[in-house]
């Protein structure tokens, strides 16, 4: 793929982590449901209400546990592994110019990328299946 | 009636300047190092004035490239206080510093002393085919250009190939196949003219892993440029230009030629006929 192609995509997965990265700040932060945001304190006699932000463990898996949530937490990790790791070789191949070292660079961080990629996808998968 | 011009202060001696030269020989020294001499600076005076006092007065080995002495062959650029500048234009008042430190350009390698070794960006420059390439027919008289199409290209026809914007860049200093900035921006120059037909031949270099696309856009390529040239909106506009081609193609559309010349259709005849001589031989 010719290096122009490559960097827009680089270009759209910066913009996009923007967007998958806040849905995902907004789901962990403000979606995550808490009906009873009171927090008993042992032995005092008033309950604390919590305040923006706190969370139950339980509910933030129920978020995973959404199949639109979990395709948007894939689609974030996917740009984010690819604009990581891009990202990456760019970094590298400045550093070690020459064919060899190209190649090299290349293929390591797909390979590292790829294994990422899965690693993630197994963690959104066991979430999503409880 | 002669009418003298007197300029007032002129060849007075001012003030007492220490120039601190890098000095490197690549016969005797292991590691480049620093000498000191005291110059006395009299108005006028440019930095390289400064140097070839030190050569005829102090030390005849110290080297350094020049030749015009009017910042048009872009031979005496080096690092004046720091920043790239054209020694023959850089006035000695008005750094306004008693201690005046001269340093070869970076990121390339070095000759002698503050010579460095510009094949890099002689090598950068021919690679994106500094010149017209057309396909058609050899022309009968010049291709025809509206002024504002001279307007799109026109800054970057002021290069000098001085190098000061090579060693200003931080990715020049980091990726050895890096393009660098003048080429870039000559490739640009080319590009962006209506006459050029050669986009298509340019491209495998400039949309490649150490082309334009490496910019990080740092712009100190156009802070040193001695001849207000701006490389660094050049890759810009020619990040543009392969954007635009990887997506939905490039098109160039030649400029037309002009009215035949009767004198330019002679001398096409010339040539060929020189050229048919010498395949001859
Ligand atoms: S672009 Fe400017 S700094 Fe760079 S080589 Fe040309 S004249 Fe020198
Ligand atoms: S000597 Fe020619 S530019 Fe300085």
């Amino acid at each position: 793929m010719r290096e122009s192609k490559i960097m827009f995509l680089q270009y759209l997965t910066g913009l996009l982590i923007l967007v998958f990265g806040g849905l995902h700040f907004l789901a962990l932060s403000f979606l995550t449901p808490s009906p009873d945001k009171q927090l008993y304190v042992y032995q005092s006699a008033t309950n604390h209400t919590l305040v923006g932000g706190a969370l139950y463990y339980n509910y933030v898996l129920d978020i995973y546990k959404n199949l639109a949530w979990a395709a948007v937490f894939e689609l974030f990790l996917t740009v984010v592994t690819f604009h990581a790791f891009n990202g990456f070789r760019i970094i590298l191949s400045e550093q070690f110019s020459g064919p060899t070292a190209s190649k090299v660079i290349s293929y390591s961080m797909l390979i590292i990328g790829l294994i990422v990629f899965i690693w993630g996808t197994r963690t959104i998968l066991l979430a999503f299946l409880g | 009636m002669t009418v003298q011009v007197i300029l007032k202060g002129f060849g007075e001696v001012v003030k007492e300047v220490t120039f601190r030269v890098r000095r490197y020989d690549p016969e005797k020294d292991n590691t480049p190092k620093y000498s000191e001499y005291k110059v006395p600076v009299k108005k006028g005076m440019t930095v390289l004035d400064g140097i070839l006092y030190i050569k005829e007065h102090i030390d005849p080995s110290l080297s350094a490239r020049y030749s015009c002495r009017m910042g048009i062959c872009g031979s005496c650029a080096m690092i004046i206080n720091g920043k790239e500048r054209l020694a023959c234009q850089t006035q000695i008042l008005e750094l306004n510093k008693d201690l005046i430190k001269v340093d070869p350009l970076g990121n390339y390698n070095l000759i002698k002393d503050l010579v460095p070794d510009l094949s890099k960006l002689f090598n950068n420059h021919k690679s994106v085919k500094p010149y017209i390439i057309r396909n058609d027919n050899p022309p009968t008289a010049e291709y025809l250009q509206k002024p504002e199409e001279r307007e799109k290209y026109a800054m970057f026809t002021e290069c000098i190939l001085c190098g000061a914007c090579l060693s200003a860049c931080p990715t020049m200093a980091a990726d050895d196949l890096y393009l660098g900035p003048q080429a870039l921006a000559q490739a640009y120059r080319y590009i962006a003219d209506s006459r050029d037909m050669g986009f298509e031949e340019r491209l495998n270099v400039l949309d490649s892993k150490h082309g334009v696309w490496r910019c990080h856009f740092a712009g100190a390529c156009s802070e040193v440029c001695p001849k207000g040239v701006d490389p660094a909106l050049a890759i810009q506009l020619l990040r543009g230009v392969l954007m635009k081609n990887s997506f939905f193609g490039y098109k160039q559309v030649p400029a037309p030629v002009g009215k035949e010349r009767p004198t330019v259709v002679e001398g096409l005849k010339v040539l060929e006929e020189k050229i048919k001589e010498s395949e001859k031989k």
